[in-house]
C-alpha cells in the first residue's frame, strides 16, 4: 500500500519539474539563440532587457501570452487547436526517462529509448494537423513536407540508435550510461562514430532545424505549417521546438557521449554541459548555412543516410555476435 | 540595315545619329507588316528593349525599340495606330518578352494588340484600367514630325507624310490632325 | 480542404480568376505575394503546383506603380530628377544616369570631365551597394540568414561614402542636366580610398565561406538554365544575360561617359544558370572596385556642373533621344520625346527588371517551388523598378 503512493509522488515531482524545466529551457534557448545568432552575424542580439537582455524572451513570452489567438474561416476548429497542444505535451513524456545523473530520473523503465522515439513520433502528426486544419494552402505544403521529412528521417534515426542499443545490450538509457566510462575514448562515439554522425543529422532533420527546416521554409512558404498560427498557438510550437532538440541532444548525450560521466565535475554538471554543446552546434548550424531543397534533403536520407544505417547495424550485430562467441 | 526591311513595304527608312539621338536606324512600317519585320529581326538576332507609344496629333506612334546582342545599335520600329481603332498587330509571338511591354501600352494609352496572349491590364488595376493615364487632349497632342527625329532618309514612300519634315501642314492618316499650336 | 462558408474566398480576384481558368484539374492555385517573404517587396507570382512542382507561373504586376511616366508629363525635366532615385532604391544613380543623359543628348549638353568621373565613382560604387543587397537578400531566400548581415556592413560604408556628396542614403537624385549637384570632397575620396583595400579583403572571404558552400553550390547549380535565345526573345539585359554567355553590358556595346577610357572586365559567364548569374554578380563587385581606383587616379580638377548648366524650367529641345546605361541589373533605358514645351512630351523609362522577370513564367515551369523562389531571386528584382 505505501509503495504506490510513493512512486505516483516520484512521477508527479518528475512531470512538474520536467515542466517547469522544459519553460525554462524554452526561454534559455531562445535567449542563447538570438544572442548567438547576434554574434554570428556581427550584431551583440538582444540587450535592453536585462543585463545582456537575458529577459528578452521573458518579454516574448509574455507578447505571446497575450496577443489574441486567431483561427482563419473555414479552418477545422478542434484540430486547430488541438494541433500545438498535441505538438507540446508528448514532450512532457519525452523528458522523464532521460538520465540527468546517476539515479537523476524522473522515470526509470527499461524501455526508456522505446519510450522517447515512440512519442516522438507524435509530433509529425501534430504538424500534419495544424498545416491541414489551418485551411491554409502554405500550411497544407509545409505539413506535406513535414510528414515526408520525418518520415523519412525517422527511419535511420532509429537504425542508428539501435546500433548502440546492440552494444549496450539494452533500451534502458541509464543501462546504456553505466555502461559508458569517464573519458572521450571510453563513450560510445569512439566505437559508433557512424552512428553518432547518422543520429545527430537525422535528429537536425526530425526537429525540423535548419539546413533541414523546410515545413517552415520562410522564404518558399512564409512559415509553413504554423503559418496561421499566433500567440500560444504558434509559442506552444515554438516551445515544442526547442523542448524536442533538447530531447534530442540529451538521447544523443545519453547514447554516445557517455552521459553524466565526465571527470571532477558532478554528473549532472557533465550531462548538461554536453547537452548545450550540441544544442550549441544546431544553433551555429542554422545560423551558417542555407536551407537544403526538399528532394535533396530526401536523396540525403534514403540515399545516404538509410543504407549507412543499415550496413552500421549489420556490422555492429556482427561484431556483438562475435564478441559473444569470443 | 537596309536590307532587313526589303519587300515589308516599309514607308519611312531613316539612318539616324546615335550620338544625338541614341538611335541608329529607324523605320515606319505599315502596321500589316509589323509582324513580318519582327520575323526577320528575330532571326538576325536582335533583342527587344522596350515597346512604348507616343500621342501625337495623327495618331499613336507605338515605338519598338531592339538591339542587338553582338553588333550593337538600335533599331528604331514604328507603327502608326489611329485615334479612332488604335489597334496594331502583336508580337508577342515572336518576341515573348513583348507581351508585357503590349499590355502595359494598352494601360497607358489604349492601344490594342492582337493576338497577345494574354491581353489583361498590367500595371493598372483592373477595375480602373480603362483610364489611359497617358492619353492626352486633343489640344496637347503635338505633330510626330516635330519630335521625331527625321534622321538621314534612306528611302520614303511617296504618300509618306508623317515624319517629312517639308510636308504639307495637314498629316492624311489621322481623323484628327491639326496644327499643334498649344 | 475543410469547408467554405462561402464560395468567394475560393474564386480569388481578377487575376487568380483569369489564371485558373486555364489551370489543370487537381492542380492547387498559389499566391506567392503581394506579401511574401521572398517576392521582396510586393511582387505578386501566381503559381499552379502539382505537388512542389510549378507547372505554370504568373507574375502579376502594379502593386507599386506609380506612373512616373504620367508624372514625367507634369514636371520638367529637372523637376523630374529626384522621380528617378525613387524608380530603383537598389542602383538609383544608374536610373539618375539615364534620365540625365537622356535629357542631355536632346538638348546637346556637354558634361565637364571632373563630372563624368564623379558619375562613374559613385555610380559604380552604388552598383556594389546594390549586387551586395542583392547577394544577402538572395541568400535569405535560400535560408541563410547571415549573409545579409555582412552585406549591410559592407553597404553601409557605401552608404556613408555616397551620403557625404548626395546628401541622401538610398534614392538619390544627386545628377543634374549638365554635371552633378556636388564635388567630391576630400574626406569623400579618403573613404573611397578606404574602403577599396577594405572591401577587397572581404571578397575572398564571401567566397570561401558563401560562395563555394556545398549546400549553396546543389541550391543554384543547374537550376533555372535560361538559354541566349530565350534573352533575346524576352529581352533580358546584365547579370542575366551576362549569366547566360552573353557579352553585352552598355558599358562596352553602346560606351558612354568616361567607360571607354578604363580597363575593366565584363564578368560573364557560360553556366547560364542561376549560378552564372551569381558568378557574374560576385565578379563584377571586383570589377567596379577596378573602376573607381582607375577613376580616383585619373579624375581631373576641375567642375562638376557645366556652365550656364540649365534651369530647372529648362525646357528640352525639339527632338527625341534615347540614353541607356548599364544599370546593375541590366539596361537602364530613359527615351525622351520633347516638343520643346516646358514638360517633357513622353518620356519612356524602360527598366531591365521588367524584361528580366518577364522570362520568369517560361524559365519556371517544371521546377520545384524552392527552385522557382531561388530563380525568382537570381533575376535580381527591384520591385518599384519593375512596376515604375
Amino acid at each position: 500500500m505505501n509503495a504506490i503512493p510513493a512512486e505516483l509522488l516520484r512521477i508527479l515531482i518528475g512531470l512538474v519539474a520536467v515542466a517547469a524545466s522544459v519553460g525554462l529551457i524554452g526561454l534559455v534557448m531562445v535567449w542563447v539563440e538570438r544572442k548567438v545568432a547576434g554574434h554570428i552575424q556581427r550584431r551583440p542580439g538582444p540587450f535592453e532587457v536585462g543585463p545582456s537582455g537575458v529577459l528578452q524572451p521573458l518579454c516574448d513570452a509574455l507578447k505571446l501570452v497575450g496577443k489574441q489567438l486567431f483561427m482563419p474561416s473555414g479552418a477545422d476548429p478542434i484540430l486547430f487547436w488541438l494541433a500545438p497542444v498535441l505538438a507540446f505535451l508528448p514532450v512532457l513524456l519525452l523528458f522523464l526517462p532521460l538520465p540527468v545523473g546517476d539515479g537523476l530520473q524522473a522515470l526509470n523503465i527499461n524501455l526508456g529509448l522505446l519510450l522517447i522515439l515512440a512519442f516522438s513520433g507524435l509530433a509529425v502528426l501534430s504538424v500534419l494537423l495544424g498545416g491541414w486544419a489551418s485551411n491554409n494552402k502554405y500550411g497544407l505544403l509545409g505539413a506535406a513536407r513535414a510528414v515526408a521529412q520525418s518520415v523519412a528521417y525517422e527511419i535511420p534515426l532509429l537504425l542508428s540508435v539501435l546500433a548502440v542499443a546492440f552494444v549496450a545490450g539494452s533500451l534502458d538509457l541509464a543501462e546504456v550510461v553505466k555502461g559508458q566510462g569517464t573519458w572521450p575514448w571510453n563513450w560510445n562515439v569512439m566505437t559508433q562514430p557512424l552512428a553518432f554522425l547518422i543520429y545527430f543529422v537525422s535528429a537536425l532533420g526530425e526537429t525540423n532545424r535548419a539546413p533541414f527546416d523546410l515545413p517552415e521554409a520562410e522564404s518558399e512558404l512564409t512559415a509553413g505549417f504554423h503559418t496561421e498560427y499566433s500567440g500560444m498557438g504558434f509559442g506552444l510550437f515554438f516551445l515544442a521546438e526547442y523542448a524536442n532538440m533538447v530531447v534530442v541532444c540529451s538521447v544523443a548525450t545519453a547514447l554516445f557521449l557517455g552521459g553524466w560521466h565526465g571527470p571532477v565535475l558532478p554528473g549532472p554538471v557533465w550531462f548538461v554541459l554536453k547537452v548545450s554543446a550540441l544544442m550549441l552546434l544546431m544553433v551555429f548550424a542554422r545560423w551558417t548555412y542555407p536551407r537544403v531543397r526538399f528532394d535533396q534533403l530526401l536523396v540525403i536520407n534514403w540515399k545516404w543516410l538509410l543504407p549507412l544505417a543499415v550496413a552500421n547495424l549489420l556490422l555492429t550485430a556482427f561484431f556483438v555476435k562475435l564478441a559473444q562467441f569470443a | 540595315m537596309e536590307a532587313l526591311f526589303t519587300g515589308l513595304g516599309a514607308l519611312y527608312l531613316a539612318k539616324c545619329d546615335a550620338a544625338k539621338t541614341g538611335q541608329a536606324f529607324q523605320a515606319f512600317l505599315p502596321a500589316g507588316f509589323l509582324v513580318r519585320a519582327a520575323e526577320r529581326l528575330l532571326q538576325a538576332d536582335y533583342h527587344l528593349e522596350d515597346i512604348c507609344a507616343v500621342d501625337c496629333a495623327e495618331g499613336y506612334v507605338v515605338v519598338y525599340h531592339f538591339d542587338h546582342f553582338e553588333t550593337p545599335g538600335r533599331l528604331t520600329l514604328r507603327v502608326l495606330a489611329p485615334h479612332a481603332a488604335p489597334t496594331v498587330p502583336s508580337i508577342a509571338q515572336l518576341f515573348q518578352g513583348a507581351e508585357w511591354h503590349e499590355r502595359e501600352t494598352r494601360d497607358f494609352h489604349g492601344v490594342l494588340f492582337e493576338g497577345n496572349p494574354n491581353f489583361i491590364p498590367l500595371l493598372i488595376d483592373p477595375d480602373m484600367a480603362d483610364c489611359f493615364p497617358l492619353r492626352k487632349e486633343e489640344k496637347a497632342r503635338a505633330r510626330a514630325k516635330d519630335m521625331l527625329e527625321a534622321g538621314e532618309v534612306v528611302f520614303c514612300h511617296p504618300a509618306f507624310t508623317l515624319m517629312t519634315p517639308d510636308a504639307p501642314v495637314e498629316g492624311n492618316e489621322s481623323g484628327g490632325a491639326k496644327p499643334a499650336t498649344a | 480542404m475543410t469547408r467554405y462558408q462561402n464560395m468567394e474566398q475560393l474564386t480569388g480576384d481578377f487575376y487568380t480568376q483569369n489564371f485558373a481558368k486555364t489551370a489543370r484539374e487537381g492542380s492547387l492555385i498559389l499566391n506567392l505575394g503581394p506579401q511574401h517573404p521572398s517576392t521582396h517587396g510586393v511582387l505578386r507570382v501566381i503559381v499552379e503546383l502539382d505537388g512542389e512542382y510549378v507547372m505554370r507561373a504568373e507574375p502579376i504586376l502594379g502593386y507599386l506603380h506609380r506612373m512616373h511616366e504620367k508624372m514625367a508629363e507634369v514636371k520638367t525635366a529637372a523637376q523630374f530628377i529626384p522621380n528617378m532615385g525613387r524608380v530603383d532604391y537598389g542602383h538609383a544613380m544608374g536610373w539618375n544616369w539615364a534620365f540625365v543623359g537622356a535629357a542631355e543628348k536632346a538638348g546637346g549638353i556637354e558634361v565637364p570631365e571632373r563630372a563624368e568621373y564623379v558619375r562613374v565613382i559613385t555610380c559604380e560604387l552604388n552598383r556594389i551597394a546594390s549586387h551586395l543587397l542583392w547577394w544577402g537578400a538572395y541568400l535569405l531566400d535560400l535560408g541563410a540568414f547571415t549573409p545579409i548581415m555582412y552585406a549591410f556592413d559592407d553597404r553601409e560604408k557605401i552608404l556613408d561614402i555616397l551620403q557625404i556628396p548626395t546628401g541622401s542614403r538610398l534614392t538619390y537624385s544627386y545628377f543634374r542636366i549638365g554635371g552633378v549637384a556636388q564635388d567630391l570632397d576630400a574626406d569623400c575620396i579618403r573613404r573611397i580610398r578606404e574602403f577599396i583595400p577594405w572591401f577587397r579583403s572581404r571578397l575572398p572571404m564571401y567566397k570561401d565561406l558563401v560562395s563555394d558552400n556545398i549546400i549553396l553550390r546543389k541550391r543554384i547549380e543547374e537550376i533555372g538554365v535560361i538559354e541566349q535565345d530565350v534573352c533575346r526573345r524576352y529581352g533580358a539585359t546584365g547579370p542575366v544575360a551576362r549569366g547566360s554567355g552573353i557579352n553585352y553590358d552598355v558599358r562596352r556595346a553602346a560606351p558612354y561617359s568616361v567607360y571607354p577610357k578604363l580597363d575593366f572586365e565584363i564578368p560573364t559567364s557560360d553556366l547560364k544558370c542561376a549560378r552564372g548569374r551569381y558568378d557574374v554578380r560576385m565578379a563584377e563587385m571586383e570589377q567596379c572596385l577596378r573602376i573607381v581606383e582607375q577613376c580616383l587616379d585619373m579624375m581631373p580638377e576641375g567642375e562638376v556642373l557645366v556652365k550656364g548648366a540649365p534651369k530647372p524650367s529648362w525646357k528640352v529641345p525639339k527632338g527625341e533621344a534615347y540614353f541607356a546605361v548599364e544599370g546593375a541589373r541590366g539596361k537602364i533605358g530613359a527615351y525622351v520625346v520633347s516638343d520643346g514645351g516646358k514638360n517633357i512630351y513622353r518620356t519612356k523609362l524602360r527598366a531591365p527588371g521588367f524584361c528580366n522577370l518577364s522570362l520568369f513564367a517560361e524559365v519556371s515551369r517544371g521546377t520545384i517551388l524552392a527552385d522557382a523562389v531561388a530563380i525568382l531571386g537570381s533575376l535580381d528584382l527591384i520591385i518599384p523598378e519593375i512596376d515604375r
